[in-house]
């Protein structure tokens, strides 16, 4: 059992390293940044 | 993009959505607040089965999730998700559906639960037609996101869609297997599981409900409508995604930890501790983002009641998402648990997190809708300090309670026999009790006076039309 909790942790520690790597190196900032901005430029008017 | 101009979001499903979400609001909390004087005055039952505690207590918790938070989120998932994908709601008439079947399914399932109908698996009381019924309109309500999803001009999922799809998707998986039962009569059906398995799926359900839908639901909302108030992009989009991916990958493990020091294996339990204080992280990066987010335009914080409302919400999650995992501790939770200190915990998220969101996005989210102003920022203003009155003297009245209740279960005599008996521990409760009826009413009355501030705001107005943006040809390109 503790081999199973042991790899098990380590598992989840490799699925967040390889997570952040991926999100940090996926996109350039100029894409990111325009993605986070599109909840601001969503609508053409407001009657 | 001639066609954009000739297209309008569809947002009278979503007026509407909101209006039911205040009405079970007002009828989930009065139940809370009856069964609250209950256990102060159990006579004020009169002897009728229907108003005892047993019956009305699943009638506020069904009603404050399902109707007041899921007409919430399917509100504000139908807003944003037509917004953040520059097109209409696919299949609006299905919208439509799922919003009056869904008000329907949950009346009657309120009054099933009064009637003595239930599955007795907390959270999922509902019997099994209601169980059926609610799976039906959830994939309506999936075909309807998930529809726009796939129809959207902008090629990037903004992250608020990807916590809301997270909801649609967990919570059904949840829903189905957690309600595997084997129907006797209409009323009365029997689970697949049984024991020990019964326990583990009903909080793999229970917890990951809490997870999914008060929690993942809820940050959807955050997403999208905290940075529209702040007039800000969020602080960290790219600590958004991490903290996604991290919770979604977390939160399912964490369920156990309500069976500690039961019949379940021991490491199932350990794991679920662990994944418990695992989840601390994604929480925390969650709220910080939030907190950075606002104080970017900090100085709208002065006037603006809705971002106040949203403001403190995330203070209340940074609070809660620290003492859940706290209280998974083994150790913390063998005093914690089967107290008062647990109803504390849900009510400083359900209070402080998921109504001061939901009230902060209302008072937001409605003028817009209508295309007025809010009829009466002076009663928003009275809302805020009631709602953050009565959720602190809520909280601090059942810390003391379940702190109490901890320590005098616990408290053995030179014999090794119990000190106290379990009457004498109650008996000795009535203070706190009496504390958290006022703490209750505190809130509820700010709740009313919203409700009549939000339909007043609409009373006249129709829902006005937005058209989507106009987005140029190489921005679509690059996104």
């Amino acid at each position: 059992m503790f081999y199973f909790i042991f790899i098990g942790d380590m598992l989840v520690m490799l699925f967040m390293i390889v997570l952040v790597v991926w999100v940090f190196t996926s996109n350039s900032d100029e894409a990111t940044d325009k993605v986070a901005k599109i909840p601001l430029e969503d609508e053409q008017h407001h009657g | 993009m001639d066609n954009d101009k000739q297209q309008f979001y569809y947002d009278d499903v979503v007026t509407r959505l909101v209006q039911f979400s205040l009405i079970w609001a007002v009828i989930a909390m009065s139940a809370g607040i009856y069964i609250a004087a209950e256990l102060i005055w159990p006579a004020l039952d009169f002897g009728q089965f229907w108003l005892s505690f047993g019956r009305l207590r699943p009638l506020h918790t069904n009603g404050i999730i399902f109707g007041f938070g899921i007409s919430a989120l399917m509100a504000t998932a139908f807003y944003s998700v037509q917004r953040t994908c520059h097109v209409p709601l696919f299949l609006p008439k299905l919208a439509w559906f799922c919003c009056y079947a869904w008000q329907v399914c949950i009346l009657l399932g309120g009054l099933s639960l009064l009637a003595g109908w239930t599955s007795t698996k907390e959270y999922a009381e509902l019997e099994w037609p209601f169980d059926i019924a609610i799976t039906v309109i959830w994939v309506c309500f999936g075909v309807v996101f998930f529809g726009t999803i796939a129809n959207r001009k902008i090629k990037p999922i903004y992250i608020s869609n990807w916590f809301y799809g997270g909801l649609i998707i967990v919570i059904a998986m949840l829903h189905i297997v957690n309600n595997l039962a084997l129907p006797v009569s209409i009323d009365k059906s029997y689970s697949l599981f049984a024991g020990a398995q019964d326990a583990v799926v009903q909080w793999w359900y229970g917890h990951n409900a809490v997870g999914f839908l008060l929690t993942g639901g809820f940050l959807g909302m955050m997403y999208y409508f905290l940075p529209k108030q702040a007039g800000q992009p969020i602080w960290s989009y790219r600590l958004s995604v991490v903290a996604f991916w991290a919770f979604t990958y977390s939160y399912i493990w964490a369920g156990p930890h309500h069976l500690h020091y039961t019949a379940i294996p021991d490491w199932v339990q350990s794991l679920a501790m662990v994944m418990s204080l695992i989840l601390l992280a994604p929480s925390w990066a969650t709220m910080i983002n939030g907190i950075m987010t606002v104080s970017k335009s900090s100085e709208k914080l002065r006037d603006n009641p809705s971002l106040k409302f949203i403001v403190l919400s995330l203070a209340f999650y940074g609070l809660a998402t620290f003492e859940g995992p706290m209280m998974a501790i083994k150790s913390v939770n063998i005093v914690s648990h089967f107290t008062d200190w647990t109803v504390g915990h849900v009510h400083s998220g359900a209070l402080g997190w998921n109504a001061m969101i939901t009230y902060g996005t209302f008072y937001f989210l409605v003028p817009r809708l209508v295309g007025g102003t809010l009829y009466s920022v002076r009663l928003a203003n009275i809302h805020f300090w009631l709602a953050l009155s009565g959720a602190i003297l809520y909280i601090l009245a059942m810390w003391a309670a379940g702190v109490s209740q901890g320590l005098l279960w616990l408290s053995i005599d030179e014999l090794g026999q119990l000190s106290y008996t379990f009457n004498e521990i109650m008996a000795s409760m009535t203070p706190y009790y009496g504390l958290r009826l006022v703490a209750g009413l505190l809130f509820f009355s700010g709740t009313v006076l919203m409700t009549f501030n939000l339909f007043m705001t609409i009373k006249g107005r129709q829902t006005v039309k937005v058209n989507p943006p106009v987005v140029l040809a190489s921005r679509e390109a690059t996104a």
